[in-house]
């Protein structure tokens, strides 16, 4: 009777051993995690009113974030949207060192994984920032050069800069990502090969009469130039 | 110790061989004719040229007694210099500047390399006013094609006159006379690692003597005439380097326009006469064309730095036939002054921002060269009167915007 005890009471007691011995760690856990979410909490607080103070909703309409927010239909302020990312990059932060806590492998190599992906995430943000400004830049910079060259195509080409560019920054935030790396640079050649040979073919092809007239009327204006009002 | 002089005349140099040798002899003769008791140096300040400038300006001979001149005292020195720093005519004039300031000289003159009117007289217009007259500045005033200048016309003279009340005509001449001491405090200002040194030189000296008070004349010098532009040289570009040192100027002395109320005359020396100019050739249509694209493509931009209300009259021009169009001037001088305030308050990087104003400026210049083509020189300079007097009108909505 009593052997048959212990074999029901030693299962208990060694589920409650390691209960007691795991307990700490499932504490610590919930204090990192709460203290994440207060910290986290008060961090939003101070951006946003940081943010209100050097007007950053002001910078993001003059340097065109807002407009590129709305076009992709969000509606919230560039500082909100800001403020959340940061506050939500910060939660999942405390959330898996709070799980660390926990000792359990499975869960350890999953939080080490992830930050060992954080550098990466980080550097595909970069460029997608860096490189949506520079597309930005670019592209409006070939449309006022187009249009005082006096080009009826100049939104065109702008555009085509800036779908050429965007694709190229995309393909490389996907492949710092590591993101099917050999399906991304396929993809990217075939698309941008494409483009460029669409566009070498289109204008070639429907354009011999405008590109020959563009030759000669670009000589006839360089020659006509000579006889024209000076500006300064 | 640099030895002394009286006059010291600059001639900065990149390249001129064909035209330097003229010029060269013409302030020669010029000196030795008016200041023949004043010891003079002739500068050239070169920026490395490869024709064989520094050769033609040695060479360069004139016989005084063809010329029925006075004996000089003594011949005017030449010295052919490399400038150093920043490539460029600011370099250039700044070792002038240095030269001047050195040489102890009382009075100075800078003239273009590329002149194919300079006459003796020249000299003698740039630099008397200083000598005799007691001024510290000369700008030229030249003869010029009613078509010409239309940079300076539509936006350098009418927002110079406005902002610091001085009725100079020609902001950006490229000849002008100054006094010594103008020239140590034009040394002593900190720009020359700027884009003063590069270009911008010819508004820069202008506004700084106008905007600290020193006395400026100007001085009739005829018809200029120089060597053709590159005619590959880019509109957009030149635009860009005349507006940005006009407004980074404007930035610089936001106190002391804020101030100033309508406009003087400044005194001007020479004999004035018309000159018979050659016939200039405008193309309105392709004018029309760039402001018509510019209408269609650039709307957003002009949204941001002129506003609703203006860029509504701008689209209702375009729909003008091109025999109609008339850009009104009160329109034209609020969109001047939105892109000031729009350069102060860094709405776009500078080069988009002032490219973006060609379509807009090729509208006004095809409009005035439409109004203008019927009227004699004096009809035309009324309606540049008309323009100057709209820009001092408007200057309020400038100064309550600009904070």
């Amino acid at each position: 009777m009593e052997g048959f005890l212990n074999l029901i009471l030693e299962p208990v007691n060694e589920v409650y051993l390691k209960f007691k011995g795991f307990f700490p760690n499932l504490l610590a856990m919930l204090t990192i995690i709460i203290i994440g979410v207060i910290v986290a909490w008060l961090v939003k607080a101070v951006l946003l009113k940081f943010f209100k103070a050097i007007k950053f909703d002001s910078w993001c309409d003059r340097m065109g974030f807002t407009a590129l927010l709305r076009k992709a239909d969000v509606w919230a302020k560039p500082a909100d949207i800001f403020v959340v990312a940061v506050y939500w990059f910060m939660i999942i932060g405390f959330l898996m060192v709070g799980f660390s806590a926990l000792n359990i492998q499975a869960i350890d190599s999953l939080v080490s994984e992830f930050f060992l992906y954080l550098p990466r995430a980080f550097s595909a943000v970069v460029i997608l920032l860096i490189g949506y400004m520079v597309a930005g830049f670019l592209s409006r910079a070939v449309l006022i050069a187009a249009v005082n060259s006096g080009l009826h195509y100049a939104k065109l080409l702008a555009e085509a800069v800036r779908l050429l560019l965007t694709v190229l920054i995309l393909a490389m935030a996907l492949e710092q990502l590591k993101v099917a790396p050999s399906i991304v640079v396929a993809a990217f050649s075939i698309i941008f090969g494409g483009i460029v040979i669409a566009l070498a073919i289109s204008f070639g092809v429907a354009g011999i009469g405008a590109a020959r007239r563009m030759i000669e009327s670009g000589g006839e204006e360089k020659k006509e130039e000579r006889g024209e009002v000076e500006h300064v | 110790m640099a030895d002394k002089a009286d006059i010291v005349v600059g001639i900065p140099s990149y390249n001129n061989a064909k035209t330097i040798g003229h010029v060269v002899r013409a302030v020669d003769a010029g000196l030795a004719k008016y200041f023949p008791d004043k010891k003079a140096v002739i500068v050239n300040s070169d920026g490395g040229s490869k024709d064989g400038t520094s050769e033609v300006i040695k060479n360069a001979a004139i016989d005084h007694n063809a010329l029925l001149i006075q004996h000089p005292l003594s011949m005017a020195h030449r010295i052919t210099t490399p400038y150093h720093g920043t490539p460029g005519k600011g370099s250039a004039i700044r070792t002038v500047f240095q030269m001047a300031v050195d040489m102890g000289a009382s009075a100075c003159a800078i003239v273009d390399s590329d002149l194919r009117s300079i006459t003796p007289e020249w000299i003698e217009l740039l630099i008397s006013p200083v000598l005799k007259e007691g001024n510290d500045f000369v700008a030229p005033l030249y003869d010029r094609h009613k078509f010409d200048g239309t940079i300076t016309n539509s936006i350098v003279y009418p927002m110079t006159r406005a902002f610091y009340g001085k009725r100079i005509r020609q902001p950006i001449g490229g000849e002008f006379g100054f006094s010594g001491k103008l020239a140590e405090f034009y040394l002593k200002q900190d720009v020359w690692g700027t884009d003063v040194a590069r270009f911008g030189i010819d508004i820069w000296m202008t506004t700084e003597a106008i905007a600290n008070d020193f006395r400026v004349c100007q001085a009739f010098l005829g018809a200029k005439i120089h060597d053709p532009k590159d005619p590959g040289s880019d509109l957009s570009e030149m635009l860009v380097q005349v507006v940005s040192s006009l407004f980074d100027l404007t930035e610089k002395h936001s106190d002391k326009w804020k101030e100033v109320k309508g406009s003087i005359d400044v005194p001007t020396f020479g004999f004035r006469y018309h000159v018979g100019l050659e016939h200039v050739k405008v193309n309105v249509e392709r004018m029309l064309g760039i402001f018509r694209e510019g209408q269609s493509n650039l709307k957003g931009i002009w949204l941001d730095v002129i506003g609703s209300g203006d860029l509504g009259e701008v689209l209702v021009l375009g729909a003008q036939s091109d025999q109609d169009f008339r850009f009104p001037l009160k329109l034209w001088t609020r969109i001047i002054y939105d892109y000031a305030i729009a350069y102060h308050k860094k709405k776009l990087p500078p080069q988009h921002l002032i490219k973006s104003l060609v379509p807009l400026y090729l509208g006004k210049t095809a409009s005035f060269v439409m109004e203008v083509e019927e009227m004699d020189k004096d009809g035309a300079e009324a309606e540049i009167e008309k323009l100057c007097m709209e820009f001092e009108a408007n200057k309020a909505y400038l100064v309550n915007s600009w904070k």
